[in-house]
């Protein structure tokens, strides 16, 4: 059984559609990467998974249950998390008050403690600032706080929308690493990359978006096979 | 001249700690919801007729007159948030506005139905002679006034940095799509706040109106304008600012007054707010953003 389910959906702004009936599934404990051009409707996808967006007709279900519709604070208790398009860091709040945030429906203080000192653990920079505002920090640091702080809330199927945008090579590299970590801890990963070479290092599926339709899907080895999406997404290097 | 200087000091001070806790609730809703409730003073109007309804009634203590002002600025300030704001939340910032003021209209027509006479005596703080100090007299309820809201600031200040909800209000003020997507329950945290910041007018109403000993339905248009103005001037959406703006707003009144004559007190604030505007001093846009 998968662990999402996305039918036919669609969510629209107005009158325009931006998915127009998009179907998928991501199996459990698996990486599944979503590419696509500019504007084809992958945050949209993100968002109404997240329940952010409402769709406009179809269904997604979570481990079995219906969760399209549902406000966003019902999918986190379920164990859905978006690290959402740009980060969205509290600014003002310091690093450990974003992370509480996080975890702002788990009642239980001392599991949320320990949790803190684990996402210090794995991103030593976050524990050095812990006191600093959010807003004073790299965007590569807001990055991780922004992962950071998704997975305060213990999900069972993570969500990115494009973790890379706008940072360093470096920074990219290490955003992949605690990618492949997370999965290796036994969280499902679903995430929006336009780094193609970067995703076809951790994803084990693949699905292409265009215009609010889903247009590929497929593993790796198909992605690469693939003349037209070589040509638009891995660029000619690759031969 | 110094003396008068001192005093006029003293004086705006205290009615600038109320105008400050006006400020400060204008300032929660319109940092949590991005929206002016021009209801508001109508709804501080309405908890401090409740007070008076039952002072002419039953007769009862300061301090519960106070808790039944609370209490009736609260019940109404929930009855706007569920009519006016609930239902366009996300939606129309006008639409969410012009209902707030068509609220203001059925407080003050249900108030004035319902106590018909313009003037209605309030039971005053204190009436014993002010405290002397040397030259300087200070009045007890305005001390009272000042103490008053410099606990509400601290009661609001512990619930805003040392609290659960208060992680979540901030949370949503600052980045509320990421809040939702932290778990926060948004509709819980704006009926919240709409309450907090209602008790927060309640109490501002009742030193207001204590202190006067009198209320009338301009109330609510007074309360209204005042807190707004001490919001604008302290910066839009800041919490300090708010406190600021409001002990500004009322030194200046009371420096104005003594400069220029009581006419004239109203309007140089105004005056201030429209050279801010129009200077686009930096402070007074820096939330209003975003
Ligand atoms: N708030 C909005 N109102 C109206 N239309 C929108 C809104 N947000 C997105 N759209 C439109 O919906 C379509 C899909 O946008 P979306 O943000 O989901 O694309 P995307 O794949 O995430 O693009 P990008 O790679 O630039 O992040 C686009 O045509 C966009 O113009
Ligand atoms: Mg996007």
């Amino acid at each position: 059984m998968s662990l999402l389910k996305i039918q036919d959906v669609v969510t629209a702004y107005g009158k325009i559609e931006a998915l127009k009936g998009v179907s998928l599934e991501v199996a459990p404990g698996s990486i599944t990467c979503l590419l696509g051009p500019n504007g084809a409707g992958k945050t949209t996808l993100m968002m109404t998974v997240a329940g952010i967006l409402k769709p406009r007709k179809g269904g997604i279900s979570f481990a079995g249950e219906e969760i399209a519709g549902r406000a966003p604070h019902d999918i986190v208790a379920r164990g859905v998390a978006l690290v959402p398009e740009n980060r969205l860091v509290f600014p003002a709040m310091t690093v450990l008050e974003n992370l509480l945030a996080g975890a702002y429906q788990r009642g239980d203080k001392k599991a949320v403690a320990e949790d803190i000192d684990r996402m210090y653990a794995r991103f030593p920079r976050l524990r050095e600032r812990s006191a600093q505002h959010a807003g004073t920090l790299s965007g590569g640091e807001q990055q991780m706080l922004a992962v950071a702080r998704a997975l305060m809330s213990r999900p069972r199927l993570l969500l990115m929308d494009e973790p890379s945008l706008g940072l360093a090579p470096l920074v990219v590299e290490e955003i992949f690493r605690i990618i492949a970590e997370l999965h290796r801890d036994g969280v499902s990963i679903f995430f929006v990359e336009q780094n193609a070479h970067m995703a076809l290092k951790v994803a084990q599926h693949f699905f292409l978006i265009e215009q609010g339709r889903i247009s590929f899907s497929g593993t790796p080895g198909a992605l690469a096979e693939d003349e037209v999406i070589r040509r638009a997404y891995l660029g000619s290097a690759q031969q | 001249m110094l003396a008068d200087l001192i005093q006029n000091t003293l004086d705006g001070l205290s009615i600038g700690a109320a105008y400050a806790l006006l400020a400060l609730g204008f300032t929660l809703i319109f940092g949590v919801l991005r929206r002016a409730n021009l209801s508001y003073g109508a709804a501080i109007m309405f908890g401090c007729y409740c007070a008076t309804w039952t002072h002419l009634n039953f007769g009862a203590g300061l301090l519960l007159l106070a808790a039944i002002t609370v209490a009736g600025t609260v019940l109404a300030g929930a009855y706007v948030e569920r009519l006016c704001f609930a239902p366009h939340r996300g939606g129309s910032m006008i639409a969410a506005m012009v209902a707030s003021f068509a609220l203001w209209m059925q407080f003050e027509e249900l108030v004035t139905l319902v106590m018909p006479t313009h003037l209605y005596a309030f039971p005053a703080l204190y009436e014993g002679a002010p405290l002397a100090f040397g030259p300087y007299t200070l009045r007890v309820d305005a001390l009272v006034m000042f103490g008053a809201a410099i606990a509400a600031c601290a009661l609001l200040w512990g619930t805003l940095y040392r609290t659960r909800f208060g992680l979540a209000v901030r949370a949503v003020t600052e980045q509320p799509a990421a809040a939702s997507l932290a778990g926060i329950n948004l509709p819980w945290v704006y009926v919240r706040v709409f309450a907090l910041a209602s008790a927060i007018g309640g109490v501002a109403g009742y030193l207001v109106v204590a202190s006067h000993g009198q209320i009338t339905p301009m109330l609510g248009m007074w309360s209204t304008l005042k807190g707004l103005l001490a919001m604008m001037l302290g910066g839009l959406g800041s919490l300090p600012g708010a406190v600021v703006g409001g002990l500004a707003l009322g030194l200046l009144e009371a420096h104005s007054q003594w400069f220029l004559g009581p006419q004239l007190r109203d309007l140089i604030a105004y005056l201030l707010l429209f050279v801010l505007l129009a200077a686009r001093v930096p402070w007074m846009h820096t939330r209003s953003a975003s």
